[in-house]
């Protein structure tokens, strides 16, 4: 690893890892469904994906194509009906058990009858042999601008706020891989635009030298959110899902709200909505994972 | 033109007020509250005495209020002691029938099999007249309190056990992907997720449960005569056609239930995450 440090904070400015392990790696993934009425319904079309270490991912494609599907086959949560899926080289199951996967979900999924605090630390609480990390519950909150609120329960705050307690939580185990279900959908525009330079921000702090520099998927449905966050913007066809193109982001890191004015931003994001126009036609071909 | 300062952006993600819910209302009962019901409760005890009196009704049908007063004042003593056989028993059958309900309310929400076991038998004992048991019960039990603890059990059992299997099925299936992300045990999303979900469930069927268990409890004790409690010295005194102590017995029981009702209310109060109540399942 490039950038050791025996400090508790280890800031790592996105450097993406070509020869580390790949923190994903999909081989011929595919999701089938059995209907009620017996018929089989194809969610996801054989998937091959490489995720290098360190690398922000977006996911994007129109509702119902299966992003959300994929994601929960990388998590471990929906068995694959077919093909391989390794995570840092192993299955899913084994990342959960170490605990190195880190989950937002489009709803903040809290514990209402827990504090904010409370409901941070429930990531360390649970499955405690695995708890190496030694993230700071007071530190996390500071960094998600919630100091004042620790006691406060889930119900008294806004949504973005919410959404703020779910990252924190999320990132309390430092996983090495971040999993994030259209974190932003449920907000309001002005709270979301701030949230796709805050999560930037935040998914690179560490506190564990050992672990890879931190992997992200960040499914999505707003192109210029895709555009804004990620490194490489892979875009999904209408179900059954397929990745009809994977569009590397040319803005250079650390981004700010202001690059979305920018030349190569706007020709990013064309290109990214060229590729959902005509999912049959990729606009940049397919890497061969 | 309307020139209105533009909000930054932290107060307009600022938390929204304290709703009204989650702060937690003041126990002590207002005089606005207890007063009307106080004053129509003994305008109705003035009408029923004046009825006994001017109408000249025999003290065999309708005692007067005054001497059931009387009666209750002079024999508090017995009143209470009886009463608080009828309570233990009465607490006692809500104990086990709780705890048992809530054991298996766990198992079932953890296992589709027994749910498919259990249930269909649940909802039998449901609809049978519990009371109906009483008599076969003393040949099982004998004559001293577990008969009238079993039949209090059994009649407090079933809305505690809907009410828990929907309580600790009630978890936000996110919340349950999270817990399983980072490989939480079952019994670790029991603790830290079914148990807290159910907590305000729980409450909402013991105040069903509470008065339920009352009934069984005064129900058992007219068959059981010998053994004492408020429901016995109905039984013995309506006998004899002493009804002053038949209502005062009958005062006592509905003070008991007023204030189990009560220490139900106050106990969620403390111990309920969530104050505003969930939809009950029975």
């Amino acid at each position: 690893m490039s950038s050791q440090s025996s400090r508790a904070h280890l800031v790592i400015k996105h450097p993406i890892e070509p020869d580390a392990e790949p923190a994903v790696r999909l081989n011929d993934v595919r999701l089938t469904y059995e209907t009620k009425e017996g018929k089989r319904l194809d969610a996801v079309d054989p998937t091959t994906l490489t995720i290098r270490a360190g690398e922000m991912t977006a996911l994007v494609g129109p509702s119902g194509c299966g992003k959300t599907s994929l994601l929960r086959i990388i998590a471990g949560l929906t068995p694959p009906s077919g093909g391989e899926v390794a995570v840092f080289g192993q299955p899913p199951k084994v990342a959960q058990q170490h605990k190195r996967l880190g989950l937002v979900f489009q709803e903040p999924a809290l514990l209402a009858w827990r504090s904010v605090a409370d409901n941070i630390r429930l990531g360390l609480q649970l499955n405690p042999r695995e708890t190496h990390s030694s993230t700071e519950i007071d530190e996390l909150i500071e960094m998600v601008g919630l100091r004042g609120f620790e006691r406060y329960r889930p119900a008294e705050l806004s949504g973005g706020m919410q959404q703020r307690v779910a990252l924190a939580r999320a990132l309390a185990i430092d996983p090495p891989l971040l999993l994030l279900d259209e974190p932003f959908a449920a907000l309001d525009e002005i709270t979301r635009e701030q949230m796709r330079y805050e999560v930037q921000r935040l998914w690179g702090i560490s506190h564990d030298p050992t672990e890879p520099p931190r992997s992200a998927i960040f499914v999505t449905h707003s192109v210029p959110e895709a555009v804004a966050i990620a490194d490489r913007v892979l875009v999904m066809s209408p179900r059954p899902g397929r990745i009809v193109a994977d569009i590397p982001v040319s803005t250079p890191r650390p981004r700010r709200p202001e690059h979305e004015h920018s030349d190569r931003f706007i020709n990013d994001t064309a290109i990214v909505r060229a590729a959902l126009r005509s999912p049959t036609t990729p606009a940049v071909p397919l890497d061969a994972a | 033109m309307i020139s209105e300062p533009i909000p930054d952006l932290d107060t307009l993600d600022g938390p929204e007020p304290r709703s009204r819910r989650l702060s937690r209302p003041d126990l002590r009962p207002t005089l606005t509250w207890i007063l009307p019901p106080l004053v129509a409760l003994l305008l109705l005890a003035v009408a029923v005495e004046l009825w006994v009196r001017l109408g000249d009704v025999s003290i065999w049908l309708m005692p007067r209020p005054t001497t059931v007063i009387e009666s209750f004042f002079v024999d508090f003593g017995r009143y209470f002691n009886e009463g608080l056989k009828t309570l233990a028993v009465s607490l006692g059958g809500l104990a086990i029938g709780t705890a048992a309900a809530t054991l298996l309310a766990a198992g079932v929400a953890h296992s589709q099999m027994l749910e498919r076991a259990v249930l269909p038998i649940a909802i039998m004992v449901k609809v049978t007249p519990v009371v109906a048991l009483i008599p076969l019960f003393i040949i099982w039990l004998g004559h001293g309190w577990n008969p009238k603890i079993a039949i209090a059990a059994l009649i407090t059992y079933f809305p505690v056990l809907i009410n828990a299997i929907a309580g600790f099925r009630d978890v936000d299936p996110r919340m349950h992907d999270f817990f399983r992300s980072v490989n939480a045990s079952t019994w670790e999303i029991f603790r830290h997720l079914r148990w807290p979900a159910a907590v305000p469930y729980l409450f909402a069927s013991l105040k069903i449960s509470v008065t339920l268990s009352l009934i069984g409890a005064v129900v058992a004790e007219f068959f059981l005569s010998g053994q004492g409690g408020l429901g016995a010295v109905i039984w013995i005194e309506q006998n004899s056609l002493r009804l002053e102590q038949v209502f005062a017995s009958v005062l006592m029981l509905t003070i008991i239930g007023v204030t189990l009702s009560t220490a139900v209310v106050v106990a969620e109060r403390l111990f309920s995450w969530r104050l505003d109540q969930p939809v009950t399942a029975s």
